[in-house]
């Protein structure tokens, strides 16, 4: 046990003092969210802002009907109206950007209206630009010219407004907003921990195996009295740690994010979701799926990181690994994929549907149990499969 | 005391390492080190003379526990190689020309792991350390990444991680491999004082200086097989040629 502690201590010291290690496993992951989350809502916001208080370019052809409502949009300071367009053009002019967007009525309507028919409007608008902003604006100028209409429509023809509607639905959605919200952040969150978890662990592993070769320093630690299994397990808990705390520091930097917006028109409810999941009970579940599952990664970029000859190699064999674990991650995603005894065997794809399901606070316990051990029989035989590895001449000794 | 008794060590070939070889090699295997015996006595220095690949790495390596031979028996200091390599170890030091450190440890951090994977005593282990140090003026750069230090301060560290345990074997493979001619002497001044201290000494090298330099005993090994074992003095007496270094040809060629 000493050996394997002071194996452990001098890879941690010597992680510690690798730069790229450190990018990877704290600077990126408590940077990421906060940058990312105020990068996209700033412009966000600033370009929903701009969109709103733009002054509207808006073509109107009422070809003399529905005079006031063309006096209520002339008098709107927030409206720029031309009148000296023509029908044909106005698509055109939308699309040249000359008008934002452009009222039609057709050339019958006040007729219509008053022979108690449907009056027609068209609202030309681009909807891929400002966020469709545009009609949200317009769109309620037209309703509450229509409301205008109708209750004039009423009273005329002396009816209750009443008789129009024959049903009237209530909805209650029981789903908790704990639910709805782990629902959405569940299937999110576990993408990020179970992918730093990786990350994080993947300069260590690189390091402490293929750097060791490449730097020649792998013979003398063999030639020491330490045995292979007491350098691997010292190796193998500096790259779980790694990865652990990388998935804890991608964790913090969320929460970070999430506080930073606080002034956000984001929903108090949500907000104390999001405290929720962050809570330590909450956490510590997560961590203790998350802990057998980076053993598992540590099994096999070790193996395959003390299985290259250089770091570029095992650079090179890692990465794709990448890909393979997104995937499950992935799938976890999909809506209908569920927690149940098929899937709480698989790996990966277990840890991020149990997490969505801690989140949700809807875990089965006997699930939950079964991913456990899963897991642990999974760590255990990636641990045993590394050890094999690791007494093999080839693999320690592989020479071009 | 190092006995070394028929080691042959069999590699299985690649795939590749076979289309490389031509069809001069039908089998799947090759032999790196075939039936092998030599033994090396504390207090003198024996040396492995051969050129590239002719097995001395090998060899080095199972006497050093780190491969297992295929067959035959190796014993250090009375211990077996395949029985009680940990008992090996803790009295054995290693050090090759390829060696390298960690660049982001001190000097004073990578011998007292070493230490610590001997298992010193905490005060043999200063007492060990602050001799080594002073020895070889090493105090100044003590606490100095070994990535920012010159090769022969490197040099120092790496003789010091070798003999920090005060082993009773140590186990040189081409241990001037690229170095220059001032850190070269550093190490043969280390093999000078091993032997003085009355250790046992495995030397292998390819630079013919080197051999006439340090040798008591001698060994020639090519193609994984001895052509040549028994004193340096005897080697001299039954030269043929005119120098050292023709008569290792012309036995090489014969072989």
């Amino acid at each position: 046990m000493h050996t394997v502690i002071t194996i452990f201590k001098k890879e941690l010291i010597d992680t510690l003092r690798d730069r790229r290690t450190l990018l990877m496993m704290v600077v990126i992951p408590i940077l990421l969210f906060p940058v990312l989350m105020a990068v996209v809502f700033k412009v966000q916001i600033s370009q929903i802002r701009k969109a709103e208080e733009k002054k509207l370019r808006v073509g109107v052809l009422t070809y003399g009907n529905a005079q006031a409502f063309r006096d209520s949009l002339l008098s709107r300071e927030d409206l720029q109206i031309r009148e000296d367009i023509r029908a044909e053009s106005t698509q055109e002019l939308i699309q040249q950007d000359s008008l934002d967007a452009a009222i039609l009525f057709s050339e019958d309507f006040d007729r219509q209206v008053a022979e108690l028919e449907e009056g027609k409007i068209v609202l030309y608008f681009k909807s891929t630009k400002d966020q469709n902003i545009t009609r949200s604006r317009l769109r309620p100028l037209i309703n509450d010219f229509e409301k205008r209409l109708l209750s004039e429509r009423f009273e005329k023809l002396s009816l209750d407004r009443k008789i129009v509607s024959a049903v009237r639905v209530e909805e209650h959605d029981v789903a908790s907003i704990k639910e709805k919200v782990g629902q959405v952040v569940g299937g999110f969150l576990p993408y990020i921990f179970v992918i730093f978890c990786f990350l994080g662990g993947m300069y260590p592993a690189i390091d402490l195996g293929a750097g060791e070769k490449e730097r020649g320093t792998l013979e003398t630690l063999l030639t020491t009295p330490a045995s292979r299994f007491q350098i691997l397990v010292g190796k193998f808990s500096v790259i779980v740690l790694a990865g652990l705390v990388s998935a804890a520091v991608s964790m913090t930097g969320l929460f970070v994010a999430v506080m930073q917006f606080r002034s956000l028109p984001i929903p108090p409810e949500l907000l104390d979701v999001v405290k929720n999941i962050l809570a330590p009970g909450t956490l510590a579940l997560i961590f203790s799926l998350l802990f057998p599952l980076s053993i598992f990664f540590a099994a096999c970029m070790l193996s395959l990181s003390i299985f290259a000859r250089s770091f570029k190699e095992a650079q090179s064999l890692i990465t794709p690994l990448n890909i393979v674990i997104i995937v499950p991650v992935f799938i976890a995603l999909l809506p209908g994929i569920e927690l149940n005894a098929k899937t709480a065997l698989i790996p990966i794809l277990n840890v991020s549907l149990a997490a969505k399901e801690i989140i949700s606070g809807t875990i089965a316990p006997g699930l939950l149990a079964e991913v456990y051990v899963s897991l642990v029989v999974l760590a255990g035989a990636s641990l045993y499969g590394c050890a094999r590895w690791f007494e093999r001449e080839k693999t320690m000794f592989r020479e071009s | 005391m190092i006995v070394v008794k028929q080691l042959t060590k069999t590699f299985k070939l690649s795939r590749q390492q076979k289309r490389e070889r031509g069809e001069d090699l039908s089998g799947s295997t090759i032999d790196a080190v075939r039936e092998v015996s030599f033994t090396c006595t504390p207090g003198r220095i024996f040396t492995i003379l051969g050129p590239n690949g002719a097995g001395k790495t090998t060899a080095l390596r199972m006497i050093a526990t780190m491969l297992k031979p295929t067959s035959g028996t190796i014993t250090v200091m009375g211990y077996d190689v395949a029985r009680q390599p940990q008992e090996i170890r803790r009295r054995m030091g290693f050090l090759t020309g390829s060696t390298g450190l960690y660049g982001r440890l001190t000097p004073n951090e990578l011998v007292k792991y070493f230490a610590d994977l001997y298992g010193m005593e905490k005060n043999e282990y200063q007492r060990r350390r602050e001799e080594l140090f002073a020895l070889l003026d090493m105090n100044d750069f003590a606490n100095r990444r070994i990535g920012k230090l010159s090769s022969g301060m490197r040099q120092k560290v790496s003789i010091v991680r070798t003999m920090i345990h005060d082993p009773e074997v140590v186990v040189f493979d081409e241990p001037t491999v690229g170095l220059d001619v001032v850190t070269s002497r550093n190490i043969i001044q280390l093999i000078r004082s091993c032997k003085d201290a009355g250790k046992t000494i495995v030397f292998s090298t390819h630079r013919m200086g080197e051999v006439s330099l340090l040798s008591d005993d001698l060994a020639i090994i090519h193609k994984g097989q001895l052509c040549f074992n028994d004193t340096y003095e005897e080697f001299l007496g039954r030269m043929q040629t005119k120098s050292v270094e023709d008569e290792f040809i012309r036995l090489v060629e014969e072989a």
